[in-house]
């Protein structure tokens, strides 16, 4: 479903991302963890080009990121994207939020983008907010309703950007809630966090990052309890 | 309106206050008394500024006139709607400027005796269909605006008339002339063949109407009871008689002077 | 001192049509500067810096050149070639129109660029187009946060058109000046004109406020 090979990124001379090689099947769960400036946050935004790639390639559902004819927008309504800041568009309600791409880029009528919108809050527990603006949501309504908003677009993959790091400590757990959900109804998702308890349960298989590249990888109970590289286990000492 | 009316006293003391601060005409430990002049130096050859210094046939004129009365002066530029403020508001002694003796304007302030002939005269493109001042109705007139040039079209066409275009100064009414915005200007004789003479190849003529427009003298301007305007009208006077008058005047205007149409208006 | 009221009274029908022209002029300035700052701020914002220069320079010269030069210029050395013949009104609206616009496009360029770049990314990560982000998106809040600099740039605007008395577009300054000519006398066209143009610049004013109190509500 994703295919990434040999990815390099760089900002002007600083290398962020080395050499990244990971392949994600349909409805899985990985879970990208690692220390701040490991480049975890620029390895899932080259997933979906929010970052140009300086090396290697990326293929969604067999598609090359990389390729000059790819049309990037039409990729992008495949790959969801949740991020630690929400960005959610304070000038429009909840509900505008949500019905707002899948009118103007999938062309659908503001009725149907309405009754979907509603019925995607009503999934995450914000539908009697359907018509507040987003300034008077706390953090974890805010982060729900970005979730609700990359659904709309029905994608394929859901990439989360540090989706709770933000929050305050209580509003963690509604959203993970959320997550947890569409990981059981087979949503193939990346998630980078901090959550270590959220990798454990809901991950699939686990990537350890650190100077730009993938140090180790494993399904949860293996990565955790049983860490191969140095580096893992010091960065597993200091968050567990 | 009585409020107004303390509004804009406050608004003319501090304008005052600003403009004496500039500096006013003081009586120092010499005996001559030294009087400000102001005038408009943008109007070549009468008065304009070579390199920042004031300079012209008025400027001249005036430095002679003040000696023979025995004064000192200090001439300074202040602008054309200045100089009507600050000779009413008192703040200079007298302004020379070009400025043509009006019953208008004798109405506000006093003028010396006249020291400088002039009339107004039209441009047009030479081949014009004007061939007098009469012909200037329903004609697009450009002029300089708060002229005598603007009074003589606007008593042909009309006061405030929408085929009158009035500009900041001659030389951008002739440049509305020559790019087809107007099709006539009237401006002092001066000006007009000034303009001719130095621009031959614009194929511009200058058409004379003694009938149709007034004669106008030039006068130094006082404030209304000005005791300076006795002496200076007798100083006045001596200048042209003397013949200092007509050497200035040829040196600055390269002609001879009509000094009996003066002597007529003395 | 005295202040004749009855010249006033005399010139009140020529003020009149003068702010008619004067209120004339500000619209079609606002409008056209606005639409045309538009795009040059968005020219201004393309990554392409060779494709941006033009935009870099269209500002550069009109915002640091004197607008009166700017109204001489258009006025004597643009319209004419157009029209065969000078037009005042023309070249006022066409001096007020460039010369806004060039601060104006400052004004959506400082708009658009304060808009956090999380707004962009989130609307590109859906699907939109980079032209669908801006329209949809990015402008219709940096418009809420340009309205106070946009009023700022307006009531100068209006302002600004009493240049254009210098080609002798009738407007309300020229009006003003002509009074004065005829008279001698300052304080009576001048002050007259004064208080027209501040209750122009104070009736946009409340407008803005209420178009900026309207938004925040939002």
């Amino acid at each position: 479903m994703i295919k990434v090979e040999n990815l390099k990124k760089s900002f002007g001379l600083n290398e962020v991302l080395k050499d990244i090689n990971v392949t994600v099947k349909p409805q899985e769960v990985v879970v990208v963890i690692g220390p701040s400036g490991s480049g975890k946050s620029t390895f899932l935004r080259c997933i979906n080009m929010l970052e140009s790639i300086t090396g290697g390639h990326v293929y969604i559902e067999g598609i090359d990121l990389t390729d000059k004819k790819t049309d990037i927008n039409k990729v992008r309504t495949e790959v969801g994207m949740v991020f630690q800041q929400f960005n959610l568009f304070p000038h429009k309600k909840v509900i505008e939020n949500v019905m707002l791409a899948p009118m103007k880029v999938r062309k659908i009528s503001a009725e149907e983008a309405r009754a979907k919108g509603l019925a995607l809050l009503r999934k995450v527990g914000l539908e009697e907010k359907a018509e507040a603006y987003p300034d008077s949501l706390s953090g974890g309504q805010k982060q729900r309703v970005a979730i609700a908003r990359a659904l709309a677009m029905e994608p394929n993959i859901m990439l989360f950007d540090e989706p709770t790091s933000a929050l305050d400590p209580e509003m963690v757990g509604e959203v993970l809630e959320v997550m947890k959900q569409l990981a059981k109804e087979g949503m193939t998702m990346v998630v980078v966090t901090h959550e270590m308890g959220f990798a454990k349960e809901v991950g699939d298989r686990v990537l350890f990052m650190d100077g730009g590249l993938i140090v180790e990888e494993n399904i949860p109970s293996e990565l955790f309890d049983h860490p191969k590289e140095a580096r893992t286990k010091a960065f597993l000492s200091k968050v567990l | 309106m009585k409020k107004l009316k303390v509004v804009s006293s406050v608004l003319m003391v501090a304008f005052l206050l600003i403009l004496s601060a500039c500096g006013t005409s003081k009586t120092g430990g010499d005996e001559k008394k030294t009087v400000r002049v102001v005038t408009d130096a943008a109007y070549a050859p009468f008065e304009y500024q070579d390199k920042g210094e004031v300079v012209g046939f008025d400027i001249d004129f005036i430095k002679a006139v003040a000696k023979e009365a025995g004064y000192n002066i200090k001439v300074e530029h202040v602008g054309w709607d200045p100089i009507f403020v600050e000779i009413k508001g008192k703040t200079a002694d007298i302004a020379i400027s070009s400025i043509t003796i009006t019953d208008k304007r004798k109405q506000t302030y006093d003028f010396s005796v006249p020291y400088f002939f002039s009339k107004n005269e039209i441009l047009v493109p030479k081949g014009s269909a004007i061939k007098s001042a009469a012909d200037l109705k329903g004609k697009v007139v450009a002029v300089q605006n708060g002229t005598t040039g603007q009074e003589a079209a606007e008593a042909i066409l009309g006061e405030n008339s929408k085929d009158l275009k009035k500009f900041e100064n001659n030389n951008l009414a002739i440049l509305e002339l020559k790019k087809n915005g107007a099709d006539a200007v009237v401006a002092d004789n001066t000006v007009v063949e000034e303009y001719v003479r130095n621009n031959p190849n614009e194929n511009f003529t200058v058409i004379e109407d003694d009938g149709a427009f007034e004669k106008e003298y030039y006068g130094l301007l006082f404030p209304k009871g000005s005791k300076l305007k006795a002496d200076f009208d007798k100083a006045v006077k001596k200048v042209i008689d003397n013949g200092t008058y007509a050497k200035l005047f040829k040196q600055w205007l390269k002609k001879d002077p009509d000094i009996q149409i003066l002597k007529d208006q003395q | 001192m005295d202040f004749r009221w009855d010249l006033i009274v005399e010139y009140a029908p020529f003020f009149a049509k003068g702010t008619l022209l004067t209120i004339g002029l500000s619209i079609a300035g606002i409008v056209i500067g606005t639409f045309l700052g538009l795009l040059i701020g968005l020219g201004k914002l393309m990554r392409n810096k060779l494709l941006a220069l033009p935009f870099n320079w269209y500002i550069n010269f009109f915002r640091g050149t004197p607008l009166m030069v700017q109204i001489l210029l258009i006025h004597f050395a643009v319209v004419p070639p157009f029209l065969g013949t000078t037009n005042a009104i023309v070249a006022a609206i066409v001096a007020l129109s460039l010369n806004s616009a060039a601060y104006i496009a400052e004004i959506f360029r400082a708009g658009i660029q304060s808009i956090d770049r999380g707004q962009m990314e989130a609307a590109r990560s859906l699907g939109m187009t980079h032209v669908q982000a801006m329209k949809f998106v990015i402008l219709p809040q940096a418009f809420k946060r340009m309205i106070p600099p946009l009023g700022n740039e307006f009531i100068v605007l209006i302002k600004d058109s009493s240049l254009a008395a210098l080609i002798a577009a009738p407007e309300l300054m020229y009006w003003g000046r002509a009074m004065q000519g005829q008279y001698y006398r300052a304080w009576e066209p001048y002050l007259t004109a004064a208080v027209i143009y501040l209750v122009l610049t104070l009736s946009l004013n409340f407008l803005l406020t209420r178009l900026e109190r309207r938004m925040a509500t939002e």
